[in-house]
């Protein structure tokens, strides 16, 4: 089961789709792949698509190999968050948009400011 | 039966030219010779490792032979507590535990090693895993491909949001620095001694942003052991009893917790009393930590830590003394965990031998360790001299 949602999330974002997972059970959502709701321990889950649309949690910028680089926190209006990297002058609370980038072979959603 | 504290000891470099082994077993010796007690008695082994600060490999295979073979131990009983940063309060504590059930008699309690290789090499304990290629959670594949720079940038993300939620300024962050700097003044163990200002530590480099290099710990070389036994032979600590102890890991990842400004210190440290506490030893990676921690062990009120600092003299001559030695900001921090540092502290404290920068009197200390990369595991003990 761990398997399968896994290769279903690797398959959507090749396919530049931001994936995440909803509870049939309790409703509630989460984006780290697992076979069982953290919140209510249900084995009946669905892998989800997200509209990519949400707002920056947090944010630090650092000097990372090809200069300014931020790393944040972004929850999605669907309810869920994630790491990842972001694009564009940001403050908490702003709005931004998944967007895949390549690397090593595989795209990998960030996103940007709206 | 009544378990002790006998005998404890630590050593720092920011480079020790020799070996791992070396710098263990000077360590390791000179705590069994504040306890009187010979390898061959201690019956019982507690330790941490981390990867890639031992012996610079990635790994230690089978460390429980290693450390055993090397000292001269014959363990009826090991444990490996492997949770970084708080692991050496939860190993004491087990110590006691084991000693009362009549498990063992003697245990040695290790934490440390070299963090000298991987500084050396740009890496942190944190970030080991792209180094060497391991894992560092079930889900890498959706997690380690962004660019980062953890510890920092992790904790960066919380100093960012406790300042958006609560309006915490970057000068309040860097009074514990400072004030952390004054205790280390009048600490021998201190490599970091010259006195600082709010405005040295806000015109040190920005790394992670809004932290600063004085507001981030120095990863160094160096080993902490604390002997437990039921012997008290010619030891001259006072007996310590364990008043409180709380542990708690929140294992899932930071992003579905309630909020990152909260640690598991909130659950570790539930129920402890704060009355008659003489000193309070904080894990100190960052300056942040010790100001979640002064909100989440109940000093301040969620939201209020900032004022709190700009408000308390937290200087070891001070109203509410933490990190009265300094903390591992100023001693630096041993293979990337300040476990041992902030536990040695306390006990020079509750022993009358903190040289120069004696709390008066102390004879409750409470010391809270955070470990994991990402703040996930946290364990609360309070410390009260018989």
């Amino acid at each position: 089961m761990f398997d399968k949602i896994k290769e279903k999330y690797l398959s959507l974002m090749e396919k530049e789709r931001l994936p995440y997972i909803k509870c049939k059970s309790c409703g509630h959502v989460f984006f780290y792949p697992r076979d069982f709701c953290p919140k209510c321990n249900s084995r009946d889950l669905e892998v989800k698509i997200s509209e990519g649309k949400g707002k920056v949690f947090s944010f630090t910028k650092f000097q990372g190999k090809k200069g300014e680089t931020i790393y944040g926190i972004v929850e999605l209006d669907e309810g869920f968050r994630m790491y990842t990297n972001i694009f564009g002058d940001v403050d908490i609370g702003d709005e931004v948009v998944v967007t895949f980038i390549n690397d090593s072979g595989r795209k990998i959603p960030v996103f940007k400011k709206k | 039966m009544k378990s002790r504290i006998v005998g404890f000891s630590g050593m720092t470099f920011k480079k020790y030219e020799g070996s791992t082994f070396q710098l263990l077993s000077e360590v390791v010796s000179k705590a069994m010779e504040m306890a009187s007690i010979s390898s061959r008695e201690i019956d019982g082994l507690l330790f941490t490792i981390l990867p890639g600060t031992f012996d610079g490999k990635a790994n230690v295979h089978f460390p429980s032979f290693q450390l055993s073979s090397f000292l001269g131990i014959k363990p009826k009983y090991i444990d490996v507590i492997d949770y970084g940063g708080p692991s050496a309060l939860t190993m004491i504590y087990r110590a006691f535990k084991l000693i009362e059930a009549g498990e063992i008699e003697t245990a040695l309690c290790v934490v440390g090693g070299k963090g000298s290789f991987l500084r050396e090499n740009k890496a942190t304990a944190d970030s080991v895993d792209k180094f060497y290629n391991i894992s560092l959670t079930p889900f890498d594949e959706f997690f380690r491909v962004y660019e980062d720079m953890n510890p920092v940038t992790d904790y960066a993300l919380v100093a960012k949001r406790h300042g958006k939620l609560f309006g915490t300024t970057d000068e309040q962050r860097a009074m514990i620095a400072v004030n952390q700097r004054k205790n280390a003044m009048d600490n021998d163990k201190a490599i970091y001694k010259n006195p600082i200002t709010v405005k040295d530590v806000l015109s040190s480099r920005m790394v992670s942003d809004p932290l600063r290099l004085l507001e981030i710990v120095y990863p160094v070389d160096g080993f902490h052991a604390f002997i437990v036994s039921k012997h008290q032979r010619n030891s001259n600590l006072r007996p310590i009893r364990i008043d409180f102890y709380g542990e708690a890991h929140w294992t899932e990842m930071p992003t579905e917790w309630k909020d990152i400004v909260y640690t598991p210190t909130v659950e570790s440290s539930k129920g402890v009393k704060l009355e008659k506490i003489d000193a309070y030893e904080l894990y100190d990676s960052f300056t942040i930590t010790v100001l979640l921690e002064i909100e989440d062990i109940g000093l301040a009120e969620k939201g209020k830590g900032g004022k709190f600092v700009e408000t308390t003299d937290i200087t070891y001559r001070g109203e509410i003394p933490i990190n009265t030695g300094g903390g591992s900001l100023n001693v630096g921090q041993p293979a990337y965990m300040s476990g041992g540092v902030i536990l040695e502290e306390a006990l020079l404290q509750l022993n009358d031998m903190a040289r120069g920068h004696q709390v008066k009197g102390a004879n409750r200390v409470l010391v809270n360790g955070i470990g994991g990369w990402n703040r996930g595991h946290a364990v609360t003990i309070v410390l009260e001299g018989e």
